[in-house]
């Protein structure tokens, strides 16, 4: 391992500075925007055939878009843990992941905004919801707390970055296009103490103010559901169930990206074994809470088993969701939590694998939570259609789901060619503490 | 005389080639069964109610868009009250025209006839109800403070109304869906004076003013059909308009929010917001130190 205080300023600005794609990088771009092109044409293709051309029927009116939001809703919480949790407890490891989680946190709320309107007949309508909207439903207040959210978490990512900002001016191009957009975000800041301090201020506040707007937002989502009275959703737990859960892979997408940032920019020096390490721990800590919160919301019922309950639980335990209900828990939280445990699963490429395990399971984890309860009303319709009683997605459905997971993934990427990934002022700053500290 | 025989020869052929086929087709139609009702509505002029149905395997069910036709006392042109066809329940309502109302108000019983002819999918069918006139007095009364219902049976013959004894009646108060009976017996039958009555003890909601409809009916009889007699009184318990969709509820449009989830809600935003207006004035003070050193 590498001993960070030795590494001079100029190596960690040269280390951290963004990068140009290499072969790889331009490929992974490639295969992002080609996935978000054939997302738009699913769209394109929804939008003038109309909502008929999904799967969702009478039965099951939310299908995977609304998974997927609830998902992007989920992975958003990132910001809040990392960022705000760790800055507020003074967690000293945390500054290579801050940039990375607020990232994550900007482009999966983004999409969650975007994904919320392809789910909607009659897009043309959306301002209608501000300007009919009514307090009383729920869906506004999802709509008030995700745009307050994603506001937040802007400015979560800019205000750290100023003091990124001079040194990108300095080591880009003269004239280049990037360095203008350097200059546009960031030429009034000369380092002083007074800015700093402003910024030091700014930062605490939203540090404070981000963690309750955060637990709102997955709150909110939760109550769109358990405000609901169907089977699955009518819970008293939703909303710490969906804070849990959001926790969980909000710390998953973090271990994913630490790693392939790692990979893919050599920063080995600065997210270190350690840094996998600590977030297995927590990943081990989110899941075991999580997966209380599944027994609360399983077993319980199951042990009840009411009339009305059975057909939507013995759909996830034995029957056309089962496969994937417990290849979720299993995969999803039961083996992360076994292999994490022990040290040896933390290392990269095994915290890495165990990553991607939750991030994958979280998502089926949301499409189990929409899906089979609406497959199951309280109340069935009467001679319903064979096919309104089963869902699964059309290729359209698919292409825009797949295509709006690409995108987030397009804006992560494209900002790290922008910008640095890992914060280059705290991390020298962080190193010459240390030097001090030693000395 | 040639010519004849050839014309001769030729209808011949035609009704050898025809009559089978169509008495064939007569044999293919399915049975169909038609049945009339009579309903006399608060002594006024009757409705007919023609059904008709046909058997699958065991079971008879309705059949939809069949032409019957209404006759009063004689299967004529005269008699011809009308065409019905048929619902989705396999029924039909035609209400006797004002045409026949001298001859029905004055004879004692009148016949009626149903017929379903030239169906294509179905037989040739009919029926008739012969139906002796009647009707109910239904009188309420209220002394001190018990509530009567009386209802008296009438038929009419040589000319003149008559009691009619040992019927059965039910006293009810109709509502929309169904009735309800008054007193604790679904049915009563009437006395040698043609009488038959109870008391009302009901408490049920009437309209605004208390207002609900008594009734006296006789069912399904074979002599009389069916006769309804209805009066308004005002022993209902006035109905208090639900006005709770006026109120500031949950379920109420937006410019009824209940005020408290108008005031905290928006007490939080306003303040969330307000806070992030002073992150956005903090980038605006950074801007200006920035610029300040610069030209200093």
């Amino acid at each position: 391992m590498i001993d960070q205080s030795s590494i001079s300023s100029d190596k960690i600005t040269s280390d951290l500075m963004p990068q140009k794609f290499g072969k790889a990088g331009t490929i992974w771009v490639s295969i992002l925007v080609l996935l978000c092109l054939a997302g738009l044409f699913g769209y394109y293709r929804q939008l003038t055939l109309g909502l008929g051309v999904t799967g969702m029927r009478d039965y099951a009116s939310w299908g995977i878009y609304i998974s997927n939001f609830v998902f992007f809703v989920a992975i958003s919480l990132v910001g809040s843990l990392i960022t705000a949790i760790f800055r507020l407890t003074n967690v000293g490891w945390r500054t290579p992941l801050t940039r990375i989680s607020e990232i994550i946190a900007v482009s999966a709320i983004l999409f969650a905004s975007i994904i919320i309107i392809v789910d909607m007949g009659r897009p043309e309508r959306f301002t209608h919801i501000f300007l009919y909207s009514r307090l009383q439903s729920p869906i506004i207040w999802d709509v008030i707390v995700i745009t307050t959210y994603l506001v937040l978490s802007v400015l979560f990512l800019y205000f750290p970055l100023l003091a990124d900002l001079p040194i990108l001016i300095k080591n880009s191009k003269a004239g280049s296009g990037l360095q203008k957009l350097y200059k546009f975000l960031g030429s009034f800041w000369k380092g002083t103490a007074a800015q700093f301090k402003i910024t030091e201020k700014a930062v605490k506040i939203i540090s404070v103010m981000i963690i309750p707007v955060a637990l709102a937002i997955h709150t909110v989502t939760s109550w769109l559901f358990a405000t609901t009275y169907r089977p699955g959703w009518d819970s008293t737990n939703f909303g710490a169930y969906f804070v849990s859960g959001a926790f969980l892979v909000g710390a998953g997408g973090v271990i994913v990206a630490m790693y392939v940032f790692r990979k893919a920019y050599k920063l080995e020096a600065y997210i270190t074994e350690k840094h996998f390490d600590y977030m297995g721990k927590i990943v081990v800590m989110l899941a075991l809470l999580y997966l209380y919160f599944n027994v609360n919301e399983y077993l319980v019922p199951a042990f009840k088993m009411k009339k009305a309950e059975e057909h939507h639980l013995m759909s996830l335990f034995t029957g056309e969701f089962s496969l994937l209900f417990w290849s979720v828990i299993i995969l999803g939280m039961i083996v992360p939590i076994v292999v994490l445990i022990f040290p040896s699963g933390r290392k990269p490429k095994t915290a890495f694998i165990m990553g991607v395990l939750v991030v994958v399971g979280a998502w089926f984890k949301r499409f189990l939570i929409v899906t089979p309860t609406m497959l199951s009303p309280f109340l069935p319709m009467y001679d319903v259609p064979e096919n309104y009683k089963h869902y699964w997605p059309t290729w359209e459905e698919w292409a825009i789901t797949i295509g709006s997971l690409a995108g987030a993934l397009l804006i992560i990427t494209i900002f790290a060619r922008l910008f640095p990934i890992v914060p280059i002022h705290e991390t020298i700053e962080e190193r010459q503490n240390v030097k001090q500290q030693m000395l | 005389m040639r010519r004849f025989t050839s014309s001769w020869l030729c209808f011949l052929f035609t009704c050898v080639l025809v009559i089978p086929t169509q008495a064939q087709d007569e044999k293919d139609k399915n049975a169909i069964k038609v049945d009339l009702a009579y309903y006399q509505l608060d002594n006024a002029l009757p409705i007919l109610v023609a059904s008709a149905k046909t058997k699958n395997g065991k079971k008879f069910e309705p059949v939809d868009s069949v032409d019957i036709y209404l006759y009063f006392n004689e299967e004529s042109t005269v008699g011809f009250i009308g065409k019905i066809r048929t619902n989705d329940k396999g029924i039909g309502k035609l209400s006797l025209p004002e045409r026949f109302r001298s001859d029905w108000a004055t004879l004692p019983s009148s016949t009626f006839i149903a017929t379903i002819t030239g169906n294509e999918r179905f037989k040739d069918a009919s029926t008739e109800i012969e139906i002796a006139k009647a009707k109910i007095e239904l009188t309420a009364e209220e002394k001190d403070s018990v509530r009567i219902i009386t209802a008296k049976v009438l038929a009419f013959q040589d000319s003149s109304w008559i009691v009619v004894p040992e019927t059965e009646i039910k006293l009810v108060v109709r509502r929309l869906l169904s009735d309800i009976k008054v007193g604790e017996d679904d049915s009563f039958t009437t006395d040698d004076d043609g009488v038959a009555s109870t008391e009302f003890n009901l408490t049920i909601p009437g309209d605004g003013d208390g207002n609900i409809f008594i009734g006296a009916k006789i069912d399904d009889n074979d002599t009389y059909g069916n006769l309804v007699t209805t009066k308004v009184m005002k022993w209902g318990a006035p109905l208090e308009r639900d006005d709770s969709f006026e109120a500031r509820t949950l379920w109420a449009t937006r410019d009824k929010t209940p005020l408290w989830l108008l005031i905290f809600p928006n007490l939080i935003i306003a303040s969330v917001w307000g806070i992030i207006f002073y992150l956005l004035y903090l980038i605006t003070r950074i801007i200006k130190l920035g610029k300040t050193n610069e030209s200093a």
